[in-house]
Formats: structure tokens, C-alpha cells, sequence
């Protein structure tokens, strides 16, 4: 499935209301599609997807959650062990956007995460092809992040495929930003991966089947 | 060469001992070059080891195979051996916990269960034990306990003596003080029904009959009894004693009375008689038949006779028909005569004769001839008798007797017929008073009998002293009452009774039993129906009472049972009667447990059933909660408490399954069961429900970053989860507890609020495998850190950490079984829970796993530091593959197919094929991450073993040529380290291995290249590392192995390159344009056609001529010639270069010319030969031709022909320039800067670039 095992991986969980196209983003994300109809997550979906930010490839591991309240002690155990949230909302419904609060709480508890200003999150306003019933600005967007410290935010459509991959590419670089502010603070070990190590391409080797007599 | 092959063959014999399993691909190669060296042991060897990999392939396919068929086994196994290496004591388990499970099955736990490695288990206090097997375990034991009590209890409900002795141990363990609540029970149901009694005391004295006028008509009685049964046997006197007694009469009064009582006249007795039937009488007249009656009378009055009616032709009359005759003198020894006649109508002769068509054989003629005769002689006509029976009035009993008589004739031996005939006495007494009498009298006596004789509560059931039997019969006797007048007087004085003195239920159900047909039937008078239904009001109190009671500890269970079957048949008798209006059958003063509902009068027996069976739940379980409250406040002691409640109302259910149900359900229609359970469900839920979901909530989170898992010390861990064991204990009681419900009640389950119990768990399950993620990291930590990285045994190559991580596996999948988790959405989303965490684990495995042995091979010495690849590594590479490997096993286990069946048909194909997607996913990405993680490792072996590999390169091809023995170093160390992983690792993870390792030698060996011809090696540098390759690839490299190498194969080339003397080089700079030549289709230099052939030693060429040569010269044409050279220039240094004329001004020259060079045999052999047509122009002053282009024709182009040139086609070439310097050949050539052929051949091609 991965191509090559030095990618580094990454989980990105995507949280939000219930139909504010959590699902359609990382459907049209990983597989381009799009489906106007489809149903309600069941607890959780899982996704892979590769990548390529600077010539390095990350692979993600993208875990979908369902945003119904019924769902709230199925999806919680999944947070642990992030490295990158996708808060979500639709542009076109006020309140979506007002949970976002209650979402980052809720993950912030669960993925027990102490300095919050440390962890990569990202806010996206998903249905943008539906300006016409926008109930939430990109004022109020921006006035909230920076309200959260939150610096990365994005206006998406799964429907249209517009920012869908910015989205993720910002995710990403977010991620890698703090990072690397972590490696200079601190030489921690991180176990997930070591970019330095190695590079040059992957080969599986051996010549063809030649003896030389 | 064959110094080098030779030195490295004799090392490989000589180092035969040593590297056994060298491998089968270099042997081969050696062999096919060296045959001569390879002695035939060798060959055997060669073999052997070629059908080696297979069989360990199989072997570890085997064990793989063994371990999923029985992973308990293999569980054991595994732990045994661990034992045995580690030689730890026994733990074992909680020894206080399982005092009270018989010894076989402890034993039996402690075999199933062998305690595991004591030091894991350690770090997180058994947590996943204590979830998985030990979780399992207790659950078999209580089901096995479960079984048990069961069978104990069929046993009993068989009626077979049951062994009491333990069970009521155990039932008095649970239920103390039960006996206790039994007294305070009798004292209620008194108090309940004292106001009854009083009202019927005051009855009893204010009804007209007093004391002592009953005892005078008993006394009276006594004097004049009747019938055969009495006075032989109990005396008068005796009588007379026992009636004082009971009547508690002082001796005067009782003189003066009895006094009386003589003084009376005797009383006018009459026998009743009534003629039921005749049969097999003797027929009298002609048609066979007779047409029978009956006519009775006392021996001593024989004058007063009675007739029954004519049964007309017949021989088997019915007659039941009564009749009183009075009796004169019972001393006397009077009889009863039974005569049963045939009645002969009075007919005329010719009547007579009417009835010859009637006749019937021989004898019926006789007969009728014999009567018309008579009739003829005397005109008249006579009945003729039948049979007589008599019957002596002392032998009939006072209480009556029926019987059949046979009757006689005189003179006749032969069987006449017999008689059935019911006799008995009665006098002439008012109906009303007599039963009355018989009330009182019951009542008196009764208590008299109750107290003289001390029988127990519940016992008494209708066995009266002789006396008082006599006594009784004699008053029923003597006043004629009929046995249904005498069962409600019995009934109702017995009911009364059973107030003050339980009697036995057995005793109301006999007399019921009688008393039903004749309500039903209307043959029982009003007064009597009141009485009965009175009674029965009095009676009812304590059938519930028994039914409320029904868990009451008695000595005797089988009479529990019976006292419970007789109840359940008063009620069922009951049941069948139609109350009379206006009758409360239930006042709510007496039942006030009963759940009344409506207005009307509340005589629902069913209701009423049902209440009690409720009431007497309710009543046992606030018994319970009442006596046996938890002392322990902790989470824990809360939850062993509910699980000990459960257990008892489960084993309470149980038990009326066993018992009661289809005693209830036969006699009555009631399901007792279900009933039990549908109250039992609410309780429970009611109870259980906010205490677990608030203990799940207040589950203490798990503060932890996986990552730093080894900062978290054993204390803080331990307190979260304290309360998970109980709680999962519990989650099964009751999950059990709805199991029993499904199979008690399935129509009804659904709608129990308990079947969905696992919701309240449900914080508790998500936690819990947050937790246990942490847990297992922490204990493979520890697993790893206590590996020894020796193989668990001879058959398996991997170390104790992975079968301590498989077991953590195990364990975590044992839970989940267990949990059997009912709500098919949420058991999808805890699979990918649990997969994605088992993932993690074995990374964090792998991880640990590689940090363990790094560092483990390197040996540093002050001449070298060198790497071996150890067993160490190879273990650790085979414990991550192990795990791996485990994984889609594992998953399998884990329900999903089953999961994504059920989510097809509760929701829709499509959510379940997302599901299964994302449930494959997962698996894929465990999967994949863990097989890089084993990748990652084998990088690291090989790369720690490229520095050894790349300074014995060097060294090999710098010092070759002074014999030096590092190739051999080299080969060996390569072998011993292949060795090593081949040996221990399996085929994937060495083929992956063999992979990496070209991959780096591929790097090394290019990097040996640059570094080294910067320092301008000579070519016999290359050539040596070019060999060293070539030996290496025919030695280690699988044939089979298509993968290709790319850096492998070019740095290949590159050797060889370098290898090459410039001579050759140059020549293989002309071949590449040779090749390069040919595959352009349009040159925009133009093209020449030519005709070449060989003959014999001479090589014959003709160049024809040229078209659209490029303009060279300034006025847009060109002055062309060509020349022709024969290469590689170095081995045709002898041979002519002709060349052409020169053609000016055209660019479409006609050349014509022939050429004839003459070559050697040697040298027409030469393989890789090159003709060169060069074609040129001619500069004016002829010094500096410049090239227009150039074209290549192979050796192995030419034909070899005797024919004339001009026969052969013409051969058209598109003429071509060198194009690259960048081509490795000429790189080669620019490096060799000291060498003047190189220098001048590069020179010259630049030119031949042209500008």
C-alpha cells in the first residue's frame, strides 16, 4: 500500500458536526471522488494517502470521525497519539462553526495533549461552492483562529475539489513547522521517523538473472 | 583469475566445516568453474543444503499452523517453557478466590491457566490476565458452578433424594437469616386474618346450639352407633373418654348428660338403600332376555315389601333407584333381602304365540312352549324369580358401603347374576342442623386432635384418632348426610382453622377436588356456596402466602414442592368456579401487596398470582439488599456486590426454572419464570445502570504520551483501572443475566430496558482499551527489556518478548471475545480500535526491538572495527516478522466478517463495504508500517556491514596483484554474515535482505569509483573490483531473484569501463556510436551506400556513393572523399585505411570504387569489429580535413560470400557524429589524463563533434 517506508507518517484526525462533509474531504482528497449522497459515518473511516511537501513524501493516516453526539464514545478513543487535527466546519451553517470550540476542547481532552498552542491544528471551512448561503465570514474565521492561536485556516469544497489538497498540504507544513521548533528547543527522539538518516530513492535490488559463464 | 578461484576454493574446503550451510548459489557457481575442485562429498553437501530452506520453510509453516489451530495449547506450551528457562516459582492465583471451588476444578484452572512469566506480568499487576484468560476462566468456572447447581437442582425436581447438604450450605452463605423472616411471615398472616376469626367465634356462639347440647347428641350418639365397624372395636367407654376430653366436659356434667342421653328413646333409624345395578342375569324368558325388577326387605318385617321399576329386556339392568327402610331393632340380626325378579306381563296364549318370531334357540322354544302351556292349563300367568341376595345388617359399616352381591336361587348351583348396592344408615334429622352438628363438631374435635397430638404447621391433612373417627362417622351416619354435604363442612371448619393452625394444602385440595362438580352443578344448597366461598377467602391469605414464601428455607425441599403443587391445585380448582356477584375475594386490608387496579370487586386469582409471585421477588430481594449491603464503599466492593446480586437472582431464576415453572405453568397456566424475570430485569436495571455508567465515567483517564511510555511508573498506573476487572465481571453477569432472559421470554426481550445493558458499559469498554494500549507498550517494554534473545526452543526462532507481545495480543482478543459486545456499530468501531492500537504495539515492538540490539555485533579492536551480523539480530528480525505475521490472524479473530455481515443487514451494503474498507485499511497500514519496521532493521544490518565490505574492497583491488588474501576476507565475511541471516531468518526476510545488501554494495562500489578515480587508479584497479563484483553476483545471488538493481547494474558497467585498457576503451566508444548509429531512421549529414563482403582473408569493399551530404564549404557544397578504417585500431594496427577520391563541389558524390584489405584469420574472427567509413572534406590545403560524418558497419553485418560485389544490394548508412561527452566510456578516457592514446583519441573526437 505504502510505497516506501521512509515516508514519514503522519495521523490526521478530522473532526466537526455531523454533515459539514468531513467525509467528502477526505474522500475527494484520497480518492478525487465525490458522492452528493452519501450516509453518515459510522464511528470512524480510515483512509491512507501519500503526500509530497518539498520533495519529501508523507504518508498520512487519515481517520474520519462520525460528528453525531451518539457517536461521541467511538470516536473519542482515536484521538490519542495525533499529529495533526482538521477542525471542520460547513461556511453555509452557523453553528458547525460555533462547535468548533467544543470539538478542539474535546479533542485537546482526549488526545490528552497538554501546551495546545504546540499542536498542529488546522480550521477548515468546507462547502465554499455554496457562498450564496454563507452564514460564516472569513472575518469570523480568522477572528476566531487568532482568538484559539490558531494560524492555519482554509476555505475548501469537497464538491468542487477547491483547496481540498491546499488543505492537506497546509495541515502538513503546520505540522512540520512545529516540528521543527520542537527540534530546536529539544533534541527529543522521536520514534515515528528519522528524516535525517537516509536518503536516495528506494531500489529493490539484484541484477537480472545473468551467471557470468 | 585461477590463482584467485583457486585460493578462494581451497579456503571453501578447508572452511567446509565451518560454513555448512554456505549457499547453494556460489557453490554453484564455483562448481560450474571449477569443477575440477569439487569433490563429489562436496557436491552431497551442496545438495543437502539446497532441500534445507524448503524443510524449515515447512517446519515454521507447521508450527505457524499448530499455533492457529489451538492457541490455548500453544499458550501453555509457550508459558511452560518459559517456565522452565526462567525457573520461577508458581504463582498461584488468589488462592481465597477460589476457596470455594472444588479442588478438581482449581487444578484444572491452574493447568489451563499455567501462570505466565511472573516478572511481565509484574509491571502492570496481570492486567491483561486478569481482562483475558483469567476473565475467561472465572467465567467458565461459574458457568461450570452454574452447571452444577443445575444438574443439583433437576436432581431435586426429579423427586430423587437430593444431597442437600451442600447446597443449603451454600444457599445459607447467601441468605443467613432467612429462617428468621419465616416466624415473623405466620405472625403476619394471623394478624392478617384475626379479625376473620373473631367474627366467626362470635358466630359460633351466637348460632342456637350450645356445647352441651352437642355433647349430649354425641353421647347419644355413642349409645346408639350403628353399623358393623365400631363397637367391636373401640369400646363405648373409650368413646365416651375421648368426647369428655374433647370437649373438655367435667365428669359430673358428663354423668348427668350421659344420663340424659339414655334416658332418650333410640333413635328411628333408617337404612338407606339404593339398587345401582344388575348384570349378567339369567334370562327367563323365550327371547333370551328377561325383563328384571327388584323387590327389598327386611328379614324381620317381610311384609313391607318395595319394588324397583321393570328394566324391560334385558340382562344387564341400571335402576339406581333409592329407598329408606326403617329400621326396628339394630341389635337384632336382621337382614336385608334382595330379590330380583322377572316380570311376566299377563298375556293370552295367542299372544303367546305372537312371540314365536322372538325365539330365540332351542331353549327359548322349550320355554315358550312351556309357558303357553301353562298359560293353556291355568289361564294365569307368574313372575319368575331370578336371584336372592341377602344381606346381614351388622356387616354394614356405619359410614355405608356399595357392593356387589351375587344372587342365588335355591337348588340352582349356577351363577344367577349379580347385584350392585349401596347401603347405609341415617335417621330422620334436619339437613341444616345435622351439618351444623357436624361443624361444630369438626371444629372441637379437631382442635382437640391438633393439640393433644402437636402436629406440625402444615402437616395435619385429614387423619383423625380412631375415637374421633368413629365419633365423627356415627354423627354423619346417624343424621344422613351426604358425602358432598360433608366435604363443605369439612372444607369450611378446616379453612377456619388453618387461620390459627396451618393444615396441610393437600387436605384442601382433596376435599376440593369433590366439592367442584357439585358447585359447578348447582347440587349444593345457597347456605352452603356462602360457607364455601367464605372459606375459601379464609384459605386464600395463606396459598399466596405460601407463593410469596415459596424462597423460604425449609429442612425438606421435596415438601416445599408438594406444599407448593397442593397450593397451586386449591388455585387451580378455584380457578374453575364462577364467583358469585358481590364477592371480594381479595379485601385490600389482607392483600396489600397486591397491585390493585379498577373498581369492581377484586377477585383476579390471576392478578392475584402474579402479584405474590412479584411481591415474594420483591420482598427476597430487599431481604438481600437489606442484609447483605456492601461494607466496601470502594468502586470495587459496589461492583462485586452487583455481580454477587445478579448471581443470586440468576440462581434464584434458575432454581424456579427448575422447580416451579412447569408446576406452575401445568397447574395453573402461569409462567412463573417470566414473570420472575420481567421483574427481576427492571430491578436489576434499575439498580445497576446509573452506578455503572457513573463508575465508567468517573474511570480515571490515563494521562500518557505513547511515546514516553518508560517515564510512567507502575503506581500511578495501577489505580484506574481497579475497578475495570469487577466491571467487566459484572458486564458478563449481566450479559448472562440477558441470556437467561432470551431464552425465558423471547417474544418479550426486546422490549426488556435490560437488554441494552452494554450501553451503560460502554465509557468503560472505550477506556478501557485507551488503557490498555499503554499497558501493553509498558509491558513490551519490559519484555523486551528481559529478552535474552535466545530462541524460546529448538523449533521456533524467535525470542521470549514476542510471545510475551503475542500473549498481551491474545489476552487483548480474549476480552474481546468475552465482552461478546451485543451493538454491531460499536463492535465495528472497537475493532478498528483495537487493530489500529495492536498496530502500534508492534511498532513500538519493533522499535524496542531494534534499539535492543543495536549496537550487539560490533567488535572494535585497534586495528579495525568491524560488524557481525549475530543471532541476536536475526531474532530480533524474526520476532518482528513473528508479530507480524500474527496480525491478519489476529484481525480475523477478531469478528469482522461477522461484524460487516451484521452491519449489511442493519444498515446497507454500501456503510458495510466502507467499513470493510476501512477495517482492511487499518489491517493494511498495521500491517505495512511493521513490515518497514523490519525493512528499516535489515537497512541497518546491512549498512553496518557495508564499512567492513567497502575497506575490504579497496583493499582487494589495490593490493590483488601482491597475493593479497582480502577477497577471501572479503567472501568470507560476506558468507559468514549471509550465513548467519540465512540460517536464522526466513526466505522473505533474507531475499529482502539480499536485496539491501546489493542496493549497498551498488552505492559502496560507486562511490569507491568517483573517490577512486579521482585518483586516477589504474585500470586494473577497476578490473579487480569489476571481479570481485562478478564472483561476489555469481556467488550470493539467487537466480531466481528477478527483482533488478539498477545501481547494480551501472556501477557494474562502470567497472568495467574502468577495467578496460584504453585501447579497448576506445573501441567501446566506437561501438556505443555504432549502436547510437543505427537507430537513427534520418541523418541531416547525409548517408552513404556501400557493399561489403568477406572473402576467405579479405575484406572487399565497394563505397558506391553519397546523398545530401551537409554543406561544408562556404560556397554551400562540400569536397568529399572517404576513407574507410577497420577497428578496434589496436588490433588491425597493420591494415591499410584506404580511401576514396575526392568529389568536389557536390554533396551527392558518385564514388565508385572498390577496395580489397586483407586481413588475417585472427582478425576476421574478431567479434566486435567495426568497418568506419569516415567521410571528409577536403580541405583546400589538405592539413585539416573536416569530418562531414561518419558510419559504422559491423563484423557481423557482413555477409561472407564468393559472389561479385556488384550481385550483393547496396547497404545504405546514415551518416552520424559523435554527439556526448558525458558518456561514461569517454569519462573513462578523460580521467586517464597521463595516457597519451587517450588524450589524442579525445582530442580527435572532438573534432569529429565537429563544430
Amino acid at each position: 500500500m505504502r510505497s516506501n517506508h521512509k515516508n514519514t507518517l503522519l495521523k490526521v484526525v478530522i473532526l466537526g458536526d455531523g454533515g459539514v462533509g468531513k467525509s467528502c474531504l477526505m474522500n475527494r482528497f484520497v480518492s478525487n471522488q465525490f458522492d452528493e449522497h452519501s450516509f453518515h459515518t459510522i464511528g470512524v473511516e480510515f483512509l491512507n494517502k501519500d503526500i509530497d511537501i518539498n520533495g519529501d513524501t508523507y504518508t498520512l493516516q487519515i481517520w474520519d470521525t462520525a460528528g453525531q453526539e451518539r457517536f461521541k464514545t467511538l470516536r473519542t478513543p482515536f484521538y490519542r497519539g495525533s499529529d495533526i487535527c482538521m477542525l471542520t466546519y460547513a461556511i453555509n451553517d452557523k453553528s458547525s462553526f460555533k462547535n468548533l470550540q467544543m470539538w478542539k476542547n474535546e479533542f485537546l481532552y482526549y488526545a490528552d495533549i497538554k501546551e495546545n498552542n504546540q499542536f498542529p491544528f488546522i480550521v477548515i471551512g468546507n462547502k465554499s461552492d455554496i457562498t450564496s448561503e454563507r452564514e460564516v465570514s472569513q472575518l469570523e474565521l480568522e477572528t476566531w483562529c487568532n482568538e484559539n492561536g490558531i494560524t492555519s485556516s482554509i476555505e475548501t469544497s469537497a464538491k468542487n475539489a477547491s483547496n481540498v489538497q491546499e488543505a492537506f498540504i497546509l495541515a502538513v507544513e503546520h505540522w512540520l513547522r512545529i516540528e521543527k521548533r520542537a527540534d530546536k528547543n529539544e533534541t527529543v527522539y522521536n520514534d515515528t521517523v528519522d528524516l535525517t538518516k537516509k536518503q536516495g530513492e528506494k531500489s529493490s535490488c539484484c541484477i537480472g538473472s545473468s551467471d557470468e559463464n | 583469475m585461477y590463482e584467485l578461484l583457486r585460493g578462494l576454493e581451497m579456503h571453501r574446503i578447508t572452511e567446509k566445516e565451518k560454513c555448512d550451510k554456505c549457499f547453494l548459489q556460489r557453490s554453484n557457481a564455483l562448481r560450474r568453474r571449477k569443477k575440477a575442485f569439487v569433490r563429489s562429498g562436496s557436491v552431497k553437501r551442496i545438495n543437502s543444503v539446497r532441500k534445507n530452506p524448503k524443510k524449515h520453510q515447512e517446519k515454521t509453516k507447521k508450527n505457524i499452523l499448530v499455533k492457529e489451530k489451538n492457541e490455548d495449547f500453544r499458550y501453555i506450551q509457550l508459558e511452560t517453557k518459559k517456565q522452565k528457562q526462567h525457573k520461577n516459582p508458581l504463582i498461584i492465583p488468589n488462592k481465597s478466590k477460589y476457596a470455594t471451588i472444588p479442588w478438581i476444578l482449581r487444578w484444572k484452572f491452574r493447568r489451563v491457566h499455567p501462570t505466565c512469566d511472573i516478572r511481565i506480568q509484574q509491571v502492570d499487576g496481570g492486567f491483561f490476565e486478569k481482562f483475558g484468560s483469567l476473565f475467561r476462566e472465572q467465567v467458565e468456572l461459574t458457568e461450570t458452578k452454574e452447571k452444577l447447581e443445575k444438574e443439583k437442582c433437576a436432581k431435586l425436581a426429579a423427586e430423587v433424594i437430593p444431597s442437600k447438604l451442600d447446597y443449603e450450605q451454600e444457599e445459607n452463605e447467601i441468605l443467613p437469616t432467612v429462617e428468621s423472616d419465616s416466624e415473623n411471615e405466620g405472625s403476619m398472616v394471623s394478624s392478617d386474618s384475626d379479625l376473620e376469626e373473631n367474627k366467626d367465634k362470635n358466630d359460633l356462639i351466637f348460632t342456637a346450639l350450645n356445647i352441651e347440647e352437642l355433647y349430649a347428641e354425641i353421647l347419644y350418639e355413642i349409645l346408639h352407633n350403628v353399623g358393623c365397624d365400631v363397637s367391636y372395636e373401640i369400646g363405648q367407654t373409650t368413646l365416651f373418654s375421648y368426647a369428655q376430653d374433647a370437649f373438655k366436659i367435667s365428669n359430673d356434667k358428663h354423668n348427668h348428660l350421659l344420663d340424659m342421653a339414655e334416658r332418650k328413646e333410640p333413635p328411628e333409624l333408617l337404612l338407606n338403600v339404593e339398587i345401582i345395578e344388575a348384570k349378567d342375569l339369567r334370562s327367563k324368558d323365550s327371547n333370551g332376555m328377561s325383563d328384571p325388577f327388584v323387590t327389598l326387605y327386611l328379614n324381620s318385617n317381610n311384609t313391607h315389601r318395595y319394588n324397583t321399576s321393570v328394566k324391560q329386556t334385558t340382562l344387564n339392568p341400571t335402576w339406581e333407584e333409592h329407598f329408606a327402610l326403617p329400621i326396628a331393632d339394630q341389635n337384632s340380626e336382621d337382614m336385608l333381602i334382595l330379590e330380583v325378579w322377572d316380570f311376566d306381563p299377563a298375556e293370552t296364549v295367542k299372544e303367546k304365540f305372537g312371540k314365536l318370531f322372538e325365539v330365540k334357540g332351542v331353549k327359548g322354544m322349550r320355554k315358550l312352549v312351556k309357558e303357553i302351556a301353562l298359560t293353556a292349563t291355568n289361564g294365569q300367568h307368574e313372575n319368575e324369580l331370578i336371584g336372592i341376595a341377602k344381606i346381614p345388617l351388622k356387616t354394614v359399616p356405619a359410614s355405608g358401603m356399595t357392593m356387589w352381591y351375587s344372587l342365588d336361587k335355591k337348588n340352582k348351583v349356577s351363577r344367577q347374576g349379580v347385584l350392585k348396592v349401596r347401603v347405609s344408615f341415617s335417621s330422620e334429622k334436619n339437613n341444616q342442623v345435622a351439618e351444623q352438628e357436624l361443624r361444630h363438631m369438626l371444629r372441637i374435635i379437631l382442635l382437640h386432635e391438633l393439640e393433644t397430638s402437636k402436629v406440625a404447621p402444615y402437616w395435619w391433612c385429614g387423619m383423625f384418632s380412631p375415637q374421633a373417627n368413629c365419633l365423627l362417622t356415627q354423627h354423619i351416619a346417624q343424621s344422613g348426610l351426604t358425602p358432598t354435604e360433608v366435604s363443605v363442612c369439612q372444607y369450611c371448619v378446616f379453612a377456619l382453622i388453618h387461620q390459627s393452625h396451618a393444615l396441610s394444602f393437600a387436605l384442601f385440595s382433596k376435599l376440593l377436588a369433590g366439592i367442584v362438580k357439585p358447585l359447578q352443578n348447582n347440587q349444593i344448597c345457597e347456605d352452603d356456596v356462602k360457607l364455601f366461598w367464605n372459606a375459601t377467602k379464609k384459605l386464600l391469605p395463606s396459598c399466596f402466602s405460601i407463593i410469596r414464601k415459596i424462597r423460604k428455607k425449609t429442612s425438606n425441599e421435596k415438601a416445599t414442592m408438594k406444599q407448593v403443587t397442593e397450593v397451586l391445585k386449591i388455585l387451580n380448582y378455584i380457578l374453575q368456579l364462577d364467583l358469585p356477584p358481590n364477592t371480594d375475594l381479595f379485601p385490600l386490608n389482607i392483600y396489600k401487596w397486591k397491585t390493585y387496579t379498577g373498581d369492581g370487586p377484586n377477585c383476579d386469582i390471576f392478578g392475584t398470582i402474579n402479584d405474590a409471585v412479584v411481591q415474594g421477588a420483591s420482598d427476597w430481594m430487599n431481604y438481600i439488599l437489606e442484609n447483605n449491603n456492601s461494607r466496601d464503599e470502594s468502586d470495587v466492593g459496589r461492583l462485586t456486590y452487583y455481580i454477587q446480586l445478579i448471581q443470586l437472582i440468576k440462581t434464584d431464576i434458575q432454581k424456579s426454572i427448575e422447580y416451579y415453572d412447569k408446576l406452575f405453568q401445568e397447574t395453573v397456566n402461569f409462567q412463573y419464570a417470566k414473570s420472575l424475570y420481567i421483574f427481576y430485569q427492571a430491578k436489576v436495571s434499575t439498580l445497576c445502570e446509573p452506578e455503572v455508567t457513573n463508575i465508567c465515567k468517573n474511570l480515571k483517564r490515563l494521562t500518557f504520551n505513547g511515546k514516553t511510555s518508560t517515564l510512567m511508573t507502575t503506581e500511578d498506573s495501577k489505580e484506574p483501572l481497579s475497578a475495570g476487572t469487577s466491571l467487566f465481571e459484572l458486564y458478563l453477569a449481566v450479559q448472562r443475566f440477558v441470556v437467561l432472559g432470551t431464552g425465558l421470554c423471547p417474544a418479550d426481550c426486546d422490549n426488556f430496558h435490560i437488554k441494552n445493558f452494554h450501553q451503560w458499559f460502554h465509557g468503560g469498554v472505550a477506556q478501557w482499551l485507551d488503557i490498555a494500549v499503554y499497558k501493553a507498550l509498558q509491558r513490551i517494554e519490559k519484555a523486551v527489556e528481559l529478552d535474552k534473545l535466545t530462541q524460546v526452543d529448538n523449533t521456533v526462532k524467535y525470542s521470549s518478548s514476542a510471545v510475551d507481545t503475542l500473549s498481551i495480543f491474545y489476552q487483548v482478543k480474549v476480552f474481546w471475545q468475552q465482552l461478546n459486545w451485543p451493538d454491531v456499530e460499536s463492535s465495528y468501531t472497537f475493532i478498528a480500535k483495537i487493530i489500529d492500537d495492536i498496530c502500534r504495539c508492534s511498532v513500538f515492538y519493533a522499535d524496542q526491538m531494534s534499539a535492543k540490539v543495536d549496537g550487539m555485533g560490533d567488535h572494535e579492536n585497534v586495528y579495525e572495527k568491524k560488524f557481525e551480523v549475530t543471532n541476536e539480530w536475526c531474532l530480533a528480525i524474526n520476532n518482528i516478522d513473528y508479530v507480524r505475521e500474527t496480525l491478519e490472524p489476529f484481525t480475523q479473530d477478531l469478528g469482522m466478517t461477522d461484524i460487516i455481515a451484521k452491519i449489511t443487514d442493519l444498515k446497507s451494503p454500501v456503510d458495510a463495504q466502507r467499513c470493510q474498507h476501512t477495517l482492511d485499511n487499518v489491517i493494511a497500514n498495521a500491517i505495512d508500517t511493521v513490515r518497514n519496521k523490519i525493512i528499516e532493521l535489515l537497512e541497518i544490518v546491512v549498512n553496518k556491514m557495508a564499512p567492513s565490505m567497502k575497506r575490504l574492497l579497496i583493499e582487494g583491488a589495490e593490493l590483488c596483484n601482491q597475493d593479497s588474501n582480502s577477497i577471501d576476507r572479503l567472501m568470507m565475511y560476506v558468507d559468514n554474515n549471509l550465513s548467519t541471516l540465512h540460517r536464522e531468518l526466513n526466505e522473505e526476510n533474507f531475499n529482502r535482505t539480499l536485496s539491501i545488501v546489493w542496493e549497498m554494495l551498488g552505492a559502496t562500489l560507486e562511490e569507491i569509483i568517483q573517490c577512486n578515480l579521482d585518483k586516477r587508479r589504474p585500470p586494473s584497479f577497476f578490473d579487480n573490483l569489476h571481479k570481485t563484483l562478478n564472483l561476489m553476483l555469481g556467488s550470493f545471488k539467487s537466480p531466481n531473484d528477478c527483482s533488478n538493481c539498477d545501481a547494480l547494474s551501472r556501477t557494474e558497467r562502470l567497472l568495467k569501463i574502468n577495467g578496460l585498457e584504453t585501447n579497448d576503451l576506445i573501441h567501446e566508444v566506437h561501438l556505443e556510436m555504432a549502436r547510437n548509429f543505427a537507430k537513427e531512421k534520418e541523418s541531416s549529414y547525409g548517408e552513404i551506400s556501400v557493399k561489403v563482403k568477406f572473402e576467405g582473408s579479405a575484406i572487399k569493399v565497394e563505397v558506391m556513393n553519397a546523398r545530401n551530404l551537409i554543406a561544408m564549404d562556404s560556397n554551400g557544397s562540400c569536397d568529399s572523399f572517404v576513407r574507410i578504417h577497420v577497428l578496434p585500431e589496436h588490433k588491425f594496427s597493420a591494415i591499410d585505411k584506404p580511401k576514396t577520391k575526392t568529389h568536389n563541389k557536390t554533396q551527392f558524390p558518385l564514388y565508385d570504387e572498390a577496395f580489397v584489405i586483407n586481413i588475417t584469420h585472427e582478425q576476421k574472427a574478431i567479434k566486435d569489429g567495426l568497418i568506419l567509413f569516415s567521410v571528409k572534406d577536403k580541405d583546400l590545403l589538405g592539413y585539416n580535413n573536416q569530418y562531414i560524418g561518419e558510419a559504422f558497419l559491423p563484423f557481423s553485418e557482413i555477409p561472407e560470400t564468393n559472389k561479385p560485389l556488384s550481385s550483393l544490394p547496396q547497404v545504405h548508412l546514415q551518416l552520424g557524429r559523435p554527439t556526448s561527452l558525458s558518456s561514461d566510456c569517454i569519462r573513462a578516457l578523460e580521467h586517464r589524463q597521463g595516457d597519451k592514446l587517450a588524450k589524442e583519441f579525445l582530442k580527435k573526437y572532438k573534432q569529429r563533434m565537429g563544430s
